[in-house]
């Protein structure tokens, strides 16, 4: 994920700003993380590099 | 109509993802026309991006290109076909989208809001995308029409219906798929209820196309459909 996406994504829920939490970096992308919107509370994986913001109703794990 | 309904049809793209993609090589005339005679924008979107064919065509007129599906596998094709860092891939739910107010200039959505179960759900997508694009950006919007050849539908009902067409693998199996088949009346009649300003509206090689502008500044106020 490019950092910069940070002024354009928001919560789905609320629309609040999101934070985010790195933990895994390569070459400027963010290949893993954590966005928690400011507002609700409610946290969104980054993983592989692509984020997640379907809301959490949507989320279920299905094999890939 | 609960959320469950939504989360079959991306389960179903999870399935279907890399052979779904790989016969969706061009991307629509119609979507590049639309492209080319837009003024170029800060930021681009597709919602719905599939295997990413059209946000490869923003691309071309937008600094930068969010491409958002709900399906986390056809988005991993879709990094493959734009490179990297070529489009911002986000994960996301085309009635909520997690995208800031007055963040877009330009935006396809095409194709994807006939899998949308439920008209309040298609209404309320509609209005997401009224939101998320600027007053002064464009957009255009399409969906499968009763028109088509493949339908026997009369095109002049005011309603379309609801059908599951079926995608069949390579290996046999058979995966199911939701969607809203648009009588053009209704399709026309769906956007005028939505928050969009709707600029025009035609029916084109079966499908319902419409370019629209982002809400107005003070008409937040949400139409009921």
């Amino acid at each position: 994920m490019n950092e910069d996406l940070l002024d354009i994504i928001c919560c789905p829920l609320d629309k609040a700003e999101l934070e985010l939490d790195v933990d895994d970096r390569d070459d400027g992308e963010i290949v893993s993380g954590t966005l928690t919107c400011t507002d609700c509370g409610e946290t969104f994986p980054i993983e592989d590099g692509i984020p997640n913001l379907l809301p959490p109703d949507m989320r279920e794990e299905t094999p890939a | 109509m609960d959320n469950a309904d939504a989360r079959d049809v991306r389960e179903t793209y999870e399935t279907i993802a890399d052979h779904f993609a790989k016969t969706r090589a061009h991307p629509w005339p119609e979507v590049e026309t639309f492209v080319e005679r837009a003024e170029s924008a800060a930021v681009g979107l597709d919602v719905g991006c599939g295997n990413g064919r059209h946000a490869a065509v923003l691309a071309e007129r937008a600094d930068r290109v969010v491409a958002l599906d709900a399906s986390r596998n056809l988005l991993e094709v879709a990094r493959e076909r734009l490179g990297e860092p070529g489009a911002r891939l986000v994960q996301g739910d085309a009635t909520r989208l997690p995208l800031r107010t007055d963040s877009v200039g330009l935006a396809v959505y095409v194709a994807t809001l006939h899998h949308l179960p439920g008209r309040e759900r298609r209404i309320e997508s509609l209005n997401e995308l009224a939101r998320v694009l600027r007053a002064d950006g464009s957009a255009l919007v399409s969906a499968w029409s009763t028109a088509h050849d493949r339908f026997d539908a009369d095109p002049d009902a005011a309603r379309g219906f609801d059908t599951t067409i079926d995608w069949t693998l390579p290996d046999g199996d058979v995966v199911p798929r939701f969607y809203h088949i648009y009588a053009p009346a209704e399709f026309e009649a769906d956007l005028e209820a939505s928050e969009l300003q709707v600029e025009s509206v035609r029916v084109s090689s079966g499908n319902c196309y419409a370019e629209v502008r982002g809400q107005r500044e003070g008409e937040s106020e949400r139409k009921h459909p």
